[in-house]
């Protein structure tokens, strides 16, 4: 069953609180996070977490497509590299 | 840093009576392998290639030229593949293939190496370069953005970054 409209998404305060501050000072840093239940709001676009996978923080770039996920579906806890072959990253 | 060779795949074993081998496909677009043949053994003294005849569940079923028989095939199990670099086709500014950023060296804007890039992840949060050096105590992830790599040199094999607060500890 999916959570209920009235109660808005779930973000834990802290991450909350830490975005705030991060935003108004303006400073070019990653927010250490833990929490990967939080839902990413709009107010997080542009941000970037450091989304803790159990071992190290994920850095996660923020985008508009995200708004609604889960933190932590940007922070795999197994992760599997494969091979590089022919394999293209595009420089955002 | 260009690698001469890649490695785009393996032969897997064979497949019917026939001569036919199981290929995989390590490509971003598996069907494209056929695309870069000929395609080479670890050490460069065989050329396969392979035409692909049909799909299965773990990747295609090509035909060597030369290999007709089942034992032929099944001598082959288990060789990677390699296509020259110069076959994958050129790219625009600001996309690069990964095996050309791994190796490269990493350095700071003040000039200090922190590394060299080990794998390129995406964990659909845009790429990452892993970085891994003498200095660091663990891997370190670098969003690969414009604002963290600002200079991607693939001719002085050099990547300069400016990483931001707290992701380097």
């Amino acid at each position: 069953m999916s959570r209920s409209v009235w109660k808005g998404p779930f973000v834990d305060s802290y991450v909350l609180k830490k975005a705030e501050k991060s935003k108004e000072s303006g400073r070019n840093e990653v927010i250490k996070i833990w929490s990967r239940r939080s839902t990413i709001l709009p107010q997080f676009v542009g941000l970037t977490f450091g989304v803790y996978n159990g071992h190290k923080h994920i850095p996660v770039n923020v985008s508009e497509d995200m708004i609604g996920q889960k933190f932590g579906e940007y922070s795999p806890t197994r992760t599997y590299t494969g091979h590089a072959a022919d394999k293209k990253a595009k420089r955002k | 840093m260009t690698t001469e060779r890649i490695c785009v795949g393996a032969i897997a074993g064979s497949f019917g009576v026939n001569g036919e081998v199981r290929l995989k496909s390590f490509c971003a677009e598996p069907e494209a392998i056929a695309d870069y043949a000929p395609l080479y053994s670890e050490d460069g003294t065989r050329s396969f290639s392979p035409a692909i005849t049909q799909t299965t569940k773990n990747g295609f079923v090509a035909q060597i030229p030369g290999i007709t028989s089942k034992e032929d095939a099944d001598a082959l199990r288990g060789i990677s593949l390699f296509a020259d670099r110069d076959k994958l086709p050129g790219l625009p500014d600001d996309e690069f293939y990964h095996a050309d950023l791994i190796g490269l060296e990493v350095v700071d804007t003040g000039g200090t190496v922190l590394g060299q890039v080990r794998a390129v992840l995406n964990h659909g949060a845009g790429d990452l370069l892993e970085v891994h050096g003498p200095g660091l105590k663990a891997s370190v992830l670098l969003p690969f953005t414009r604002a963290i790599v600002p200079t991607v040199d693939l001719t002085a094999g050099r990547i300069v970054a400016d990483p931001p607060e707290g992701l380097i500890e």
